[in-house]
This record gives C-alpha cells, sequence and structure tokens, in this order.
C-alpha cells in the first residue's frame, strides 16, 4: 500500500511540473471546415508531427493547440477525409482548414483482430468495421439493426429491443458462442451468460465504432467467442464534444394480426464536454417506447425430448394443442389413464371396455387452455439507457477513464421458454487506466432480473390458480367427464372434446378481465422456488484485466504484446435459476493470461503467434493457440491465412442451472453436486429419447464431468482495393472443427428404480443435462463482399456469404441455425445533391431458408427478404440532419427464429442535432 | 441536380432501378402452415335413411318411431352402432311379448299397429336404445375374447342417480359374431353417421336381477335354500344373496336344478349315516325323505354335514367373475376360474367349459368340476331368439347370467 502510495504521489507530481510546462508554450488555434460543404468537422484529429500530442476539433471545428516551439507541423485528419499536413512557423493567427472528402475505400483502422491498431486491409483475420459515420448514413432504426448487414452475421431477434448477433452459425437468442465488448468489458449478464449490448449497451449517439470479429477469436479475447467478437467503442469526450440530440418518431404494426398500428419513440440526448486539456467527460441518455413485435406462431407444436415438431392441427382439432406462441397449454395429460380409468375402477365399471377404446385404444392427450403471446406479454418494450464517463488524463500518454453503463427496461428473449424481462436492470462500472502502451481495466457487472418471469410458467399457474388441473372436481376431471358423457350420447370425438372444453373452461378468466391481471400480477411476483414464474437473478461479474505492448522493447525482434484477465462470477439467484440459496450465492472464477508477438518479414510478409491459457475453477485449464500470416500481394491488397482456436467453458447455466421449465423437464447444470441432490446413484438415469424409441432398450445414463467445447479454424482470404481504389474486395474461406460440442440430452428418472419402467408413469422425473458430443462437428464456409464507389459519392455494395455444418450425429441437436446462403446488397450516398446535403441509402438482405433449432421450438424457417431504406437531408446552419426511414420498408412480415416475434416494418423520421 | 443523371451517371439510376425491381418482387412467406388434422372421411347416407330405406327394417323404424328415436340416427354429428332385427325378427319378438297372440304370418301391418298400440313409448326407446352402442364400432373392433366383451348400450335407466350410467351389452366375435347370445346376420354396413349389424333377434335389457330369478323360480328352489343356508354363517351374514342383488357384480351363475340338489344330497346324506352305522336300505329311505323337499338345508340335524362354510364354497364354485354367455364357451373344454378361492393357493379353483355349436346357435354345452367325474350339462333354452323369462341358458340379469345345469359341481 505504501508503495502504491508513492507511486500516486509520484503522478501528481509529474502531472504537476508538466502543467508548469505547457505554461511556457505557444498556444494556436484553429478551425477544420469540409471542403466540400463548408461544414464544421468536428472530432477531426490535430497532432503535432512527431509527437503524440494532439487535439480534437469540438462540435464547432475549432481546436486549439499548445506547441513547444515553432516552427511545427500539424497532421490534420479524420476518417473520410484526405490528411492534410500544415507548416506552423508564427503564431497568432487562426488557422483555417479544408478538409477534402476522399472516396477511397478501406481506410479504416481497425483494432479488434489483434489487440494493436492497424489497417482493415492489412488484418489477419475477417473483420468488419461499422464507424460513426455509417451509423449516420444507415437505414436502421437501431444502430444495432446495421449489423444485419455485415458480411455472415445472423441476427436473432428475440423483440424490438432484443437482438442478439453471430457469425458462422449458432444463432439464437441467448448466444454463449459469441462475445460482446462494450469498451473493452464482456457484456454478458453473470446470470443468463449471454450478451445483453442491445439493451444494457451504448446508446446510439454515443456509439464511436463497432468491429466485428468472424469466427473463432478466443486467442485473444478468453472464453466465448467461438463464433466471433463485436466490440463496440464509445466516443471519447475528448474528441467528440458538445451537445447531441436524436429524436425518432415512427409508427409500426401495420398489417400486424395481433397488434394496431402504433408509435415508435426514440431519444438520445448526448454531452460531452472537454474541460480543459486533461479533463473531460460525457452523459448520455436514451430512450426507447414502443408496442413490441409479439410471437404470434400459433402452429401447434409437438414437445418431445430432446425438441420437437411442428404437427397438423390447432385448438379446435386437437384436444392436446400446443401453440407455439401459446402459453399455458403445455399442461398435459392423457385422461384415459389419469382420470378415465380410475372413474371405470371405482364408480363405473361397466364403462371400463369403453373408455378402452377411445380414441382407438391411444392415449387420449388433453392440454388445458392457453392463452396467446400477446394476452399475457405486457406489450409496451421500454428500454432505459444511461452512461457516463469521467476521462483523465494523467500524462499526455495516459488517460484514467472512471465509467459507468446502465440499462433497464422490458423485453422478451427466449431461452427454453419466452421470457419476460420486465424492469430487468443492468450495470456495467469500469475504472480503466489507458496508455499508449499498456491498458489496465477493473470492471463489474451488477444484473438484476427485476420482475423478470417466465411466461410459460406463470400462464400454467394462472390456470391452476383459477382452476386446479386435479383433483374430483378439477379440470381434468370436469373435462373427462364432459367429455365421456358425450362420447357416451353418440357424439364425435371432436364434439366431445369441445364441449368438454367449454365446460371446464367455465369461469376461465378473461385475459382482459381484472380476475386475469389480478392473478397473473400475483402469480408473476412470486419466485419459482416458491411456486411462482419469477426470476431472482441477482448475479454479479467482477474483472480485472491489462495488457502491455512491449514493442517498444522488443521491436527488433518482434512487436510483442502480453497480457491477463480475471474474472470472478457471483451466481445469486436465490435459487429460482441456480442451485443457490437465499443468502448463500455461488462463487466462480476464472483467469487466463495471453501473450502475442508480431514480426514483419521481408516487408511482405507478417507473422503474428499468440496463445492464451484459460483457467476455470470448475474445469481443466485450456490454452488457445492462433496463428496468422498475412501477405502484401500489392499495395493496398493482402491476403491472410489464420489458423485460430477457441474454447468455450460451460457456461454458469450450464455448470449450474436447477430450473423446472414449463414442459415438466428440469433444467440441471453439470455440476456434480446435482448427482447427490437428485440421487442419480440411488435411482439410475436412463436416455429417454433411447428408451422411448425402443423401450426394452434402456440405455443409462452416469453423469460425467463435461469438458469445455473447442474449435480449430483455417481461414484463407482476400482483402483489397482494385480499380484504382474505387472496388474493395473481401474474399474468405473457412474450415474448422467443432470438439466436445456441448448440448443437452433428456434423461428420464423412473418411479420404480427396479423396474418395470414406463413412460407412461407420471411419477417419472425427467431431467435436462448438458453433454458432450463424443463426434467431431466439421463446419465451413465461405464469404464475399465487394463495395464500389461511384462518382459524386454514390456506392453499391453486396456480399454474399455461406456457413455450413457436416458430420452432426444423428438425433443430435445442435443448434446450428444458420441458412448455407445469406446475402445483402445496398445503394447509398451520404452527401450528393446541392451543397450535398442528400444522403440515402438503399439495402436489402436476404436469408435463406433454414432448419431453426432451438431448445423453446423448432421449425423450418422460410427465406426472409428484408429491404431497410432512409432518405436524408443536412442542414448544415443548424447541424442538423433530419432523416426519413422505414426497417422493413415492403412490410415483409418474417420470423428470424421459430416461437420469436414476428417482425414488420418500421417506418420512422428522425432529427438530429450534431451529430457526428 | 440534373449533372447526377447525366448520360454519364445514366447507371447509378439504372442500378438503382434494378435493385428496386428485385426488392419488390421479393417476398417473405409466412412459416409452412402445417393444415389441420386429417379427420376421417364420412360418407353415405345416415343411419335413420338407411332404415327408413330398407323394407325389412321396417318394423324396427316403427319401434324407433315410437320410442321417439329417430333423432338420435338422423343427427350426422354423432355416430352409433345399431343392432337392427329385421322384420321376421321383430315379428317373432311380438308374437312372444303377445303371448302369441300376434302370430308370424299375420302381414307387417298388424305388427306395426301393434307396437304403435301396445307398447309404449318408455318400452319403445328402452329396447332401441339397449340395442343401440355410441361410436360406429364393425366387427373388426369388438374382441373374440372369452368371456364376452362388455360395452355401453346408450341406454340408461336410471339417470336422474347418474348421467354416465349405461345398461352394458355383449358383442363377440368369438364362434361368429354375436349380441349378447343372439347372432349377427349381415354386419357392417356403414353409414355416414355409424354402422348397422343386422341381429336375429331383438335383445331385450334386463330389468331383474338374478337373487330375483333365483328367489322366485320354483325350479330352483335347492339353490335358493342353499344359499340360505350358507348366508346364515356367521362369518359374512347375508354374502351370496347380497352379491346376487348388486348392481355392481358381474357374473355367471351355473345353477343347479331341484333334481341335481337332491340326487347329490340324497347320496352325500346317506353316505353320512351309514358312517354312523346306519343300515344301508334304512340310511337310503331316510336320505330320500330329507333331501327331498329344500327344507333339507334348514335340518338342524344336518347342520354338521351341511355346514354354512361348506354349502358357501360349494355354491361359490359355481359362480364365475364374468359374464359368459354359451355362444362365447370354448369349444374344447377350458379351465375358468370361479370364485372359490382356496386358502393357500394362488388361483381360484376353475371349472372347464366346452360348447358345441350347431348352426347358427349352440346345441350343446357342459360345465365340469375339479371333482365331477364327467361334465355337467348346462340345458339349452329352447328359444334363444325370444327372451323367456322361464329359459335356462344365457339368462341375462342386470348383475349376470344364469345358466342352468344338471348336475352339481364338485371342487374336489
Amino acid at each position: 500500500m505504501r508503495k502504491l502510495s508513492s507511486y500516486l504521489v509520484a503522478l501528481v507530481l509529474t502531472n504537476m511540473l508538466m502543467i508548469s510546462v505547457y505554461a511556457q508554450n505557444v498556444t494556436i488555434s484553429g478551425n477544420v471546415k469540409n471542403a466540400q460543404t463548408k461544414e464544421n468537422s468536428s472530432a477531426v484529429s490535430v497532432i503535432i508531427k512527431g509527437t503524440s500530442s494532439g487535439t480534437y476539433t469540438d462540435d464547432k471545428g475549432n481546436f486549439t493547440l499548445t506547441i513547444v516551439k515553432l516552427p511545427a507541423t500539424i497532421i490534420v485528419s479524420s476518417v473520410g477525409f484526405e490528411q492534410q499536413e500544415i507548416i506552423l512557423s508564427t503564431s497568432g493567427s487562426k488557422i483555417n482548414v479544408l478538409l477534402n472528402p476522399t472516396t477511397k475505400l478501406g481506410q479504416d483502422v481497425v483494432v479488434s483482430a489483434s489487440r494493436v491498431p492497424e489497417k482493415i486491409l492489412e488484418s489477419p483475420v475477417s473483420v468488419e468495421r461499422v464507424s460513426a459515420t455509417a451509423i449516420r448514413n444507415a437505414s436502421g432504426a437501431n444502430y444495432y439493426d446495421i449489423l444485419k448487414t455485415l458480411k455472415g452475421v445472423d441476427v436473432t431477434t428475440s423483440s424490438l429491443t432484443f437482438a442478439t448477433p453471430t457469425t458462422r452459425g449458432f444463432n439464437s437468442s441467448g448466444n454463449t458462442r459469441f462475445n460482446q465488448l462494450i469498451d473493452g468489458m464482456d457484456n454478458q449478464a453473470p446470470g443468463l451468460n449471454f450478451p445483453v449490448a442491445s439493451i444494457v449497451g451504448l446508446s446510439e449517439l454515443d456509439v464511436d465504432n463497432m468491429e466485428l470479429l468472424s469466427g473463432a477469436s478466443s486467442a485473444l479475447y478468453g472464453s466465448g467467442g467461438m463464433n466471433g467478437t463485436l466490440l463496440m467503442t464509445s466516443k471519447n469526450p475528448f474528441k467528440y464534444q458538445g451537445f447531441s440530440v436524436l429524436a425518432k418518431e415512427g409508427v409500426m404494426h401495420f398489417g400486424d394480426d395481433e397488434r394496431a398500428v402504433s408509435p415508435y419513440h426514440n431519444f438520445s440526448i448526448r454531452w460531452a464536454k472537454k474541460v480543459n486539456e486533461k479533463f473531460a467527460f460525457k452523459a448520455n441518455v436514451e430512450l426507447i417506447q414502443a408496442n413490441d413485435w409479439v410471437g404470434q406462431d400459433y402452429r401447434n407444436y409437438k414437445r418431445i425430448a430432446p425438441g420437437g415438431y411442428v404437427t397438423p392441427g390447432n385448438r379446435s382439432s386437437d384436444p392436446n394443442y400446443d401453440g407455439i406462441n401459446v402459453y399455458g397449454d403445455e399442461t398435459t395429460i392423457d385422461i384415459r389413464s389419469n382420470v378415465l380409468k380410475p372413474i371405470a375402477t371405482t364408480m363405473a365399471p361397466f364403462l371400463q371396455n369403453f373408455i378402452d377404446t377411445l380414441n382407438g385404444g391411444r392415449s387420449i392427450d388433453v392440454s388445458r387452455t392457453g392463452y396467446t403471446e400477446n394476452q399475457v406479454v405486457n406489450p409496451t418494450t421500454v428500454n432505459y439507457k444511461m452512461s457516463g464517463a469521467l476521462h483523465y488524463k494523467l500524462s499526455p500518454k495516459t488517460e484514467a477513464i472512471l465509467a459507468g453503463y446502465w440499462g433497464t427496461g422490458n423485453t422478451v428473449y427466449t431461452g427454453s421458454e419466452r421470457y419476460s424481462l420486465e424492469n430487468f436492470k443492468m450495470g456495467q462500472y469500469k475504472l480503466e487506466l489507458n496508455n499508449k502502451d499498456w491498458v489496465l481495466r477493473a470492471f463489474t457487472t451488477q444484473e438484476d432480473a427485476g420482475n423478470s418471469y417466465n411466461t410459460t410458467v406463470a400462464t400454467r399457474f394462472l390456470n391452476e390458480s383459477w382452476k386446479a388441473s386435479g383433483g374430483e372436481t378439477g379440470w381434468y376431471s370436469q373435462y373427462a367427464q364432459t367429455y365421456l358423457g358425450y362420447r357416451l350420447n353418440g357424439s364425435s370425438d371432436a364434439e366431445a372434446h369441445a364441449a368438454a372444453r367449454s365446460y371446464a373452461d367455465i369461469g376461465r378468466p378473461a385475459y382482459n378481465s381484472a380476475q386475469f391481471k389480478s392473478m397473473y400480477d400475483s402469480i408473476r411476483q412470486i419466485p419459482i422456488s416458491q411456486g411462482g414464474a419469477k426470476l431472482l437473478d441477482k448475479s454479479d461479474l467482477y474483472s480485472v484485466e491489462g495488457n502491455y505492448n512491449l514493442s517498444k522493447f522488443t521491436s527488433k525482434f518482434a512487436d510483442i504484446i502480453v497480457g491477463g484477465a480475471y474474472k470472478s462470477y457471483v451466481l445469486n439467484s436465490e435459487g429460482t435459476l441456480f442451485a443457490d440459496a437465499p443468502g448463500s450465492p455461488i462463487t466462480t472464477y476464472e483467469y487466463g493470461t495471453y501473450a502475442q508477438a508480431t514480426k514483419k518479414i521481408c516487408k511482405k510478409y507478417k507473422l503474428s503467434v499468440s496463445g492464451r491459457y484459460d483457467k476455470n475453477q470448475n474445469f481443466k485449464g485450456r490454452f488457445t493457440p492462433r496463428a496468422t500470416l498475412t501477405y502484401k500481394l500489392a499495395e493496398l491488397n493482402h491476403i491472410r491465412l489464420s489458423y485460430q482456436t477457441a474454447y468455450r467453458f460451460p457456461s454458469n447455466q450450464q455448470q449450474w442451472i436447477d430450473l423446472a421449465v414449463g414442459t415438466g423437464v428440469r433444467l440441471l447444470g453439470s455440476n456434480e453436486y446435482f448427482s447427490s441432490k437428485y440421487n442419480f446413484t440411488g435411482n439410475q438415469l436412463y436416455d429417454l429419447e433411447s428408451f422411448m424409441a425402443s423401450p426394452s432398450t434402456e440405455v443409462k445414463y452416469d453423469p460425467v464431468e463435461i469438458k469445455p467445447e473447442a474449435i480449430s479454424s483455417y481461414e484463407l482470404g482476400y482483402k483489397g482495393l482494385l480499380a484504382g481504389g474505387k472496388l474493395l474486395i473481401d474474399i474468405y474461406g473457412y474450415y474448422g472443427q467443432y470438439q466436445d460440442f456441448i448440448g443437452r440430452k433428456v434423461m428420464v428418472q423412473f418411479k420404480n428404480p427396479t423396474g418395470p419402467h414406463s413412460i407412461a408413469d407420471t411419477s417419472n422425473r425427467y431431467y435436462s443435462l448438458p453433454v458432450n458430443s463424443t463426434d467431431k462437428v466439421k463446419t465451413y464456409g465461405f464469404g464475399l463482399g465487394c463495395d464500389y464507389r461511384l462518382r459524386n459519392n454514390f456506392s453499391v455494395g453486396l456480399n454474399i456469404t455461406s456457413d455450413q455444418l457436416t458430420d452432426v450425429p444423428e438425433n443430435f441437436v445442435a443448434y446450428f441455425n444458420s441458412p448455407k446462403y445469406r446475402g445483402n446488397a445496398y445503394f447509398a450516398n451520404s452527401g450528393f445533391g446541392p451543397s450535398k446535403r442528400l444522403g440515402f441509402n438503399l439495402s436489402y438482405r436476404w436469408q435463406q431458408t433454414l432448419l431453426f433449432e432451438g431448445d423453446f421450438a423448432t421449425g423450418n424457417l422460410p427465406d426472409v427478404h428484408v429491404v431497410d431504406a432512409q432518405v436524408s437531408y443536412k442542414l448544415p446552419t443548424t447541424k442538423s440532419i433530419i432523416k426519413l426511414g422505414a426497417n422493413n420498408l415492403l412490410n415483409q412480415y418474417y420470423y428470424n427464429a421459430i416461437g420469436n416475434a414476428r417482425i414488420g416494418g418500421l417506418y420512422y423520421l428522425s432529427f438530429g442535432y450534431n451529430i457526428y | 441536380m440534373k449533372q447526377y443523371f447525366n448520360k454519364k451517371n445514366i447507371y447509378n439510376p439504372l442500378l438503382a432501378l434494378l435493385l428496386s425491381m428485385g426488392f419488390l418482387i421479393s417476398c417473405n412467406k409466412d412459416v409452412q402452415q402445417m393444415g389441420d388434422i386429417q379427420q376421417p372421411v364420412r360418407s353415405g347416407e345416415t343411419l335413420d335413411q338407411l332404415l327408413r330405406n330398407n323394407p325389412d327394417d321396417s318394423l324396427y323404424y316403427r319401434l324407433m318411431i315410437k320410442g321417439g328415436q329417430v333423432a338420435m340416427i338422423s343427427d350426422s354429428n354423432k355416430s352409433f352402432t345399431m343392432f337392427v332385427p329385421g322384420n321376421d325378427a321383430m315379428k317373432k319378438f311380438i308374437t312372444a311379448i303377445s303371448g302369441g297372440v300376434v302370430v308370424p304370418i299375420l302381414p307387417n301391418a298388424v305388427f306395426s299397429q301393434f307396437i304403435t298400440n301396445f307398447i309404449t313409448t318408455e318400452q319403445a326407446a328402452a329396447l332401441v336404445q339397449y340395442n343401440t352402442m355410441p361410436q360406429a364400432i364393425t366387427t373388426s373392433s369388438i374382441p373374440a375374447t372369452f368371456p364376452n366383451f362388455f360395452y355401453p348400450s346408450t341406454f340408461n335407466p336410471a339417470p336422474s342417480i347418474s348421467s354416465l350410467f349405461r345398461m352394458d351389452v355383449y358383442p363377440s366375435t368369438r364362434n361368429g359374431a354375436w349380441l349378447n347370445n343372439l347372432p349377427l346376420t349381415n354386419v357392417n354396413t356403414t353409414a355416414y353417421n355409424g354402422v348397422i349389424h343386422h341381429c336375429a333377434g331383438l335383445a331385450v335389457p334386463p330389468q331383474r336381477y338374478l337373487w330375483d330369478r333365483i328367489n322366485t323360480d320354483t325350479s330352483l328352489a335347492y339353490l335358493k335354500a342353499a344359499i340360505n343356508r350358507a348366508d346364515s354363517g356367521s362369518a359374512a351374514p347375508g354374502f351370496l344373496q347380497g352379491v346376487l342383488n348388486n348392481i355392481g357384480a358381474n357374473l355367471t351363475v351355473f345353477a343347479p336344478t331341484n333334481d341335481a340338489f337332491q340326487i347329490t344330497l340324497k347320496g352325500l346324506i346317506a353316505q353320512t349315516l351309514i358312517s354312523q352305522g346306519v343300515p344301508q336300505q334304512i340310511a337310503l329311505a331316510q336320505a330320500t325323505a330329507l333331501s327331498s323337499t329344500p327344507d333339507v338345508f334348514n335340518n338342524s340335524l344336518l347342520y354338521s354335514v351341511l355346514t354354512a362354510e361348506k354349502v358357501k364354497g360349494l355354491l361359490v364354485y359355481h359362480i364365475l367373475g364374468s359374464r359368459a354367455f354359451t355362444n362365447n364357451f370354448p369349444r374344447n373344454p377350458t379351465p375358468q376360474p370361479t370364485l372359490l378361492q382356496v386358502p393357500g393357493m394362488t388361483n381360484a379353483l376353475p371349472v372347464f367349459l366346452n360348447c358345441k355349436f350347431g348352426m347358427p346357435f349352440v346345441d350343446s354345452a357342459t360345465v365340469k368340476g375339479l371333482g365331477n367325474p364327467a361334465p355337467v350339462n348346462i340345458i339349452i333354452n329352447s328359444t334363444p331368439l325370444t327372451a323367456d323369462p322361464d329359459g335356462t341358458s344365457d339368462q341375462l340379469y342386470l348383475n349376470g347370467i344364469l345358466h342352468k345345469i344338471d348336475g352339481i359341481l364338485m371342487p374336489q
């Protein structure tokens, strides 16, 4: 501690000394404008050549810079403009700079691919970058929508404010194979285990850029990242200053079967100020409010282990109807064995044979009457995001950042059921020291599930609340006796079922009644562990990480970076989600360290080798190597070759979940704790699927420790500029192999350990356990992207990608969920017409049909075609932009996951002030 | 603005146009709807139409009209299985219930008039409902198991007690096709709303219990006396009579005739007297006298010989726990458990059933106890197609079937 204090004292003295040094220097000021539009250019970098000293223009295009001595050269640069060097020989006069926009493509600089800045053309792996400019000119109503247009990206939309991107397969609402980092912080909700950046992330006005790494990326970013990593970086208040406003008003739900046309509101405010050369701050607020997209797939679903399938029938024709987006109808029993036969045994032996022959002797499965998602889920989705940061330059090379990001809202996501996240809150808070050569970051993620609940469980309990399923006067007794009476009177099966349901449903509260609201509200306030539907998740994540660029010491040999990270999870669900108990949360930790060496060889080759070692408290350590080679084919043309590995420790849920889901199956984690809790040694588990296929073949299952899943991937790519810098081509192909793939299997624990075993026994218990696939699953694919810059700032682009999975074992549910082919095309101009004030963007997305596999529902998704568009007009005198845009312009409703919301057109008009 | 759409830049709007066209022809399909569950396709005429248009069913149709049951079989939303006697069978039935006044040679109109005038609406309704089963059941769905398969008819004699109560009928496809003990003559005529099986007779719903018959039939006086003796025991007083009076029971009673009892009792008493030192001739005379009336079971001097327990055991050995019409008997001697359970033995003691068929009925049937040197004959009813209150075999009651037999079944 004494040592640390002395360092701090030294640090303060150093800064005081530097302030006194600054006081003796020459101060110059200037203004930067766009040479074409004559607009003031903000956030333009102004650096003294040969040093790291510099500044940025403010929101009026002005800058002030202190120079030690004259003459000096300053470099004025900004992405999208040609760089200028200006020699200063005298002080006093104001410098006016006109920057010429450049039409060159591929000028972006990325950091994510190697953890050091490099031109995107020289990136050793596939990477996509979305700049603030691209966001400004995008047609999507939300910046997150841009991800859908990137090469090889699939996005699962659970609701308006809950979107989950991924690349190269394994698309789902809660994707644990794709990392999302916000300003360096892992955005995963510690309890849910998947990123929630779309609801607790950056506000649109504060996004500086997004970089997306496709495919395996654990070697740099640790566990997860099997399928890619998305890094979102916010705007630095030193660079982006001033007061900004973005207001979007829209309408949606045209032609929606379940929702009337309703407004969409999205307001963002950002205020950033550089107080002086050492201190700056920023604050952001964003609100989104709308009537959410709603799941309205009412097809009949047959739930079987380990998945299910869509089947003919509806509520009228199938007494055991289980609509995908209908809840409460998961409660089902065979009324013959559970109600009618006991009646025959105890009260009416003369009906014995009649009962036996009903329905051809097959089971008479009957489900309770459910409620549609539209009836049970709060229609209003709300999302508040707030963030703020204090930036202090400890020295010209070292910046300290204290930042917080907090979000809350209502949304819906799809896991094993549809979960209604109400008043879900998550905050991420960090302290970061960012030096030119090193980064040290400590952050915590604090999650609070708020009033979130499982809609299926809540609705099933609601049914039990107004009329219990069992008992002599219960719903099933009433149903079965009415059914029997009608059949005895000669009624057809359908007529008898209809009459029985009608009778048993007497007293069923209408979804919009006060009785329904009272019951439902009561149930969803009771924790799952106490027989309700509420999730009590207040899990936390604590992390410390850092890296050091040793290049200044090792550059003669190679550029070397070393780093490490430590994460600690505190899982606190009070027994509603995990196997924890009130007051006794589960804690786990993991740590890792990595190193990377990069060396240029013969000016044309750049070789990079890296490796990372990670250890989880409950699993053996993992080493993940990576090697990349880039070859400079010609100026601005590079070939890349890489070997990458990635792994994923079983998520916290896969280790510790202990949750009874609506289908009568209990989801369990892999931890050995569950073996004793549920007596797996005393009462053997059996593979349900095998038993159902052949009851005489009983396949025993002894829980074993699962291993982290891993992937090894090879990629060959080319990225380069052709046609005089007007045509950007990016092409790649990859091949990968998964090992120890983690899936789930449903096991049955029979009521009678010694037999005989029967699946009809209602006392059997069913458990879904994580398991490793023993087979090696292979994946391969390719991507091709072209961007062409036409005259007068018009641009057109096209990309097409393919991902495939092979060697999947029979009956193994892989959840790959990626179309064989998908593509995007766009035609855009960010400034044309008089004074370059007009802009537009017309984009088209296509996704080929695919079999979507999910814990909630599985089925075929048809082709999806979506057109997004916007036209904009700049008002330079007021630094404003007006945009008229549409997501899904043609209002072609589509699903991108079975059971998820049905998405239609969203049309908006936005006004932005001081948008960079 | 003109500069942006000059000749040199014409490819821009052209490209935009092409893209736009591509967009406009793009159309998302909804997720594939799986359609509805395929229901069996029904066709043809309704039961009502089939019966109304078949001249040979006119008398039964008249019975339906009288009973107000036409609406039931006209309802195309429901389905039934009808056992329909043709006109000849209906005539036999009417001849029987008219006491022979309405003879079969009379024209149909006479029988039709009889139905209209002499059968009450309630009776007609009960008869039709008893010969009708809910749901369409072809003979392929009727098992050939032994004993008879029972299935509810649509006749509920006590709806005020339970809306689910139905009187059972006993269809079978063993040894042919049957309703109770009546042969089906023409089966599986399918209608839009059901199926018709023509029957050689009209099944009549039972109205009495087994005990009612035993209690009132003087030809079964010994059996009645034996039951009373058995029920006089202290262990379970009134047990047998209670069972035979219980609506929930489902029995087959082999009822020995008075002669059968007399012969057996005479031998048993004589043997006992001889063993007590009484000379054979005197013993035989005394045994003949003692066994000449059913009161033999009330003779306190014989209580040690005819103990309540022993008589009860003997009688229970004459009862099956299921209904067995003779037409359902096996064609080779086959064991069938009785209600007699011997301590220490897992299974009840069986009797051996056997039948022989003439066409279309059983012309002989036997039952043999374990202790019988030869099978005992079931006395085959001479008028199987009509309900004879004094019939001998296949007599259907609310709680079982009674067959008169000409011997006593001996368990050992």
